[in-house]
């Protein structure tokens, strides 16, 4: 093999790893951005809240969404990495190769007079010529160090979602305006599963279920029984409050997650702090429930 | 011997063109094309008004190479004979016998003036000796000494009683050179130089068989792929459909395009041919090959004015 070749095969390899690594950084700071995104628009709650069968844990989906979202991102903005014609982009840096390197490529294989002098020649300017000039360091450090700051940001978004995430009322009524389903009086969503700060009340009125919520709502006249029944869909069925025989439907597990999305620990925890006096109170009481 | 030509071809062709420019004002790319026309072992045909020094030109070329010249001077009466030689009987010892006596072709450099003027059947005789390398007398054929180089002229005004080329027959000739008139300072010098009783003298600067190397190594010169593909599609540009074409190019003008690019690169004192070789030499090598329509003759183009539009579409 020529030295010329010899030459031009170590810094074709040398370009493409810095291509390779410019690759790398894009996929990471598309990842960041991406999951950054999903944490802020609360996408596990959406998830949760989605009636399709999901086979795995919905808490996997973001990451692995924002990763493959940041590869595929990425391949689409180097697909042309690979067609990229090297012998121009050196004969573009360096003016003395102009033409010179792609003849005695395009020759590599044939030899007389001319030819091998060429080849000398281009050897010769080869040795000045370096992949960091071609993919410049500066282009690459700047990639770096942006990947490394989305990257920092991502985590510190993750590390406390409840700082950075709207809220899921404002983005459901964000999502109302845009769709233009304006809820109007009478008409307007219950949160069912109940608010955290109601949570202690459970059984204070001793009207209320274990949630501190009314059993019985008065929404249009009407008497709606919003008891809650574990194991029983995922929210509620409104039924008029004389209705005894509940309609069992089979469905998906109570997702507890609901409940503990507007607290930091969850809703077993606060069951978990009751008195044991109270904890048997919601034995009995679930057992009663569920009997019906 | 190639080694030793190639290494010193710098010096070769600086050397020629300043003997040549002894001699000849100015025509500096006439005189670069003349040359290159002589690496590529071809023919070149010139085309001028009378007295810009076409004759003067070649025949200071064939001194500087160490060439044998010869002219002709193309008329209507001209037979094939004149030009290949004929048989003449001749007494050795008491003995009749034929002896064939070359005509002026059986030399190096050979300029066809007025070609235009002769004959066709005079110019096929003309043309077979520059495709063949060879003249048929009779029956014997007799091998034409290397290199053979013709320089055929045509003027371009007083057409009446003229034979024109056909097409077929210009496509021999690599280049289609056109003589300009000189610059007031180039005839300044001219008038200086020829009032006087000096007479410029032109030394021989190469051998034959140098010249006969430099063809040799005109053909070694490299070509990248995309050059190469550039000058063949200038060709391919010249077929299709056009307001100005009537006819394109043949296959001859892509090898005429790549050699004379080849040429002169080496003798710019280039190892591989750039893409300026190919730009320059395609005007001269299409010029006679590119049949203009009725319709850009009327609006006064001129075969270059179409080649330049084709070579600005073509990446």
């Amino acid at each position: 093999m020529d030295e010329f070749l010899v030459k031009l095969q170590k810094l074709k390899s040398g370009i493409f790893s810095r291509m390779k690594l410019l690759f790398l950084l894009d996929v990471v700071a598309i990842f960041s951005i991406f999951y950054s995104l999903f944490i802020v628009v609360n996408l596990e709650y959406f998830l949760n809240k989605t009636t399709f069968y999901i086979p795995f844990q919905v808490n996997f989906i973001p990451p692995v969404l924002a990763l493959l979202l940041g590869a595929g991102i990425a391949f689409l903005l180097h697909r042309k990495d690979s067609k990229i014609n090297l012998y121009l982009l050196i004969e573009k840096k360096y003016s003395d190769l102009k033409e010179k390197l792609r003849t005695a490529y395009d020759n590599r294989d044939e030899s007389n007079i001319i030819l091998d002098a060429l080849k000398m020649e281009v050897s010769g300017s080869l040795d000045k010529v370096s992949s960091a000039h071609i993919l410049t360091t500066g282009k690459l450090l700047s990639k770096l160090v942006i990947a490394v700051i989305l990257l920092a940001g991502t985590v510190t978004i993750a590390q406390n979602p409840g700082t950075y995430a709207i809220p899921v009322e404002t983005i459901k009524d964000i999502g109302n305006t845009i769709t233009g389903n304006v809820e109007k009086g009478g008409n307007e969503t219950m949160d069912v599963a109940g608010r955290p700060e109601d949570f202690d009340k459970a059984g204070e009125d001793g009207g209320g279920n274990i949630k501190g919520k009314p059993n019985i709502a008065t929404i249009e006249g009407k008497n709606i029984d919003l008891a809650i029944f574990p194991g029983y869909e995922s929210g509620y069925e409104l039924k008029e409050a004389g209705q005894t025989q509940n309609q069992f439907i089979k469905s998906a597990a109570f997702p507890v997650d609901i409940l503990g999305s507007n607290v930091s620990d969850g809703g077993y925890s606060i069951l978990m702090k009751k008195t044991e006096t109270e904890k048997q109170l919601i034995n009995k009481y679930a057992v009663e429930r569920s009997t019906i | 011997m190639s080694n030793e030509t190639y290494t010193s071809s710098n010096r070769i062709f600086k050397e020629l063109f300043d003997e040549i420019g002894k001699v000849i004002v100015g025509q500096r790319e006439a005189v670069e094309q003349i040359l290159i026309a002589i690496m590529c072992n071809s023919h070149a045909l010139v085309e001028s008004n009378p007295g810009l020094a076409k004759t003067l030109t070649i025949s200071t070329v064939s001194k500087a190479l160490d060439l044998k010249f010869s002219r002709i001077q193309c008329t209507p009466d001209l037979m094939p004979s004149d030009i290949t030689g004929t048989y003449i009987i001749e007494d050795v010892g008491g003995k009749k016998q034929f002896r064939f006596e070359p005509g002026p072709v059986f030399a190096n450099i050979v300029l066809a003036d007025e070609i235009n003027r002769a004959s066709p059947k005079t110019q096929s005789a003309m043309l077979e000796a520059m495709q063949e390398k060879q003249v048929t007398v009779g029956n014997k054929t007799y091998p034409l000494d290397k290199p053979f180089f013709v320089l055929a002229t045509q003027n371009p005004i007083e057409m009446e009683g003229t034979y024109p080329l056909p097409e077929a027959q210009l496509d021999r000739f690599l280049l289609k050179i056109l003589m300009d008139y000189p610059s007031p300072e180039e005839e300044n010098e001219i008038v200086n130089r020829y009032t006087k009783n000096i007479t410029p003298m032109v030394n021989k600067v190469i051998s034959k068989n140098e010249v006969l190397e430099l063809q040799k190594l005109t053909r070694d010169v490299p070509i990248a792929e995309d050059i190469k593909s550039r000058a063949i599609s200038i060709v391919l540009n010249t077929r299709g459909k056009s307001e100005y074409i009537e006819y394109g190019a043949s296959p001859r003008a892509s090898i005429g395009i790549i050699l004379a690019a080849k040429a002169r690169a080496l003798m710019k004192g280039r190892n591989y041919v750039s893409a300026e070789d190919i730009d320059a030499m395609a005007y001269p090598v299409l010029r006679h090959r590119v049949i203009l329509t009725f319709e850009s003759e009327r609006k006064g183009m001129t075969t270059d004015q179409v080649i330049s539009d084709i070579m600005k579409n073509v990446k």
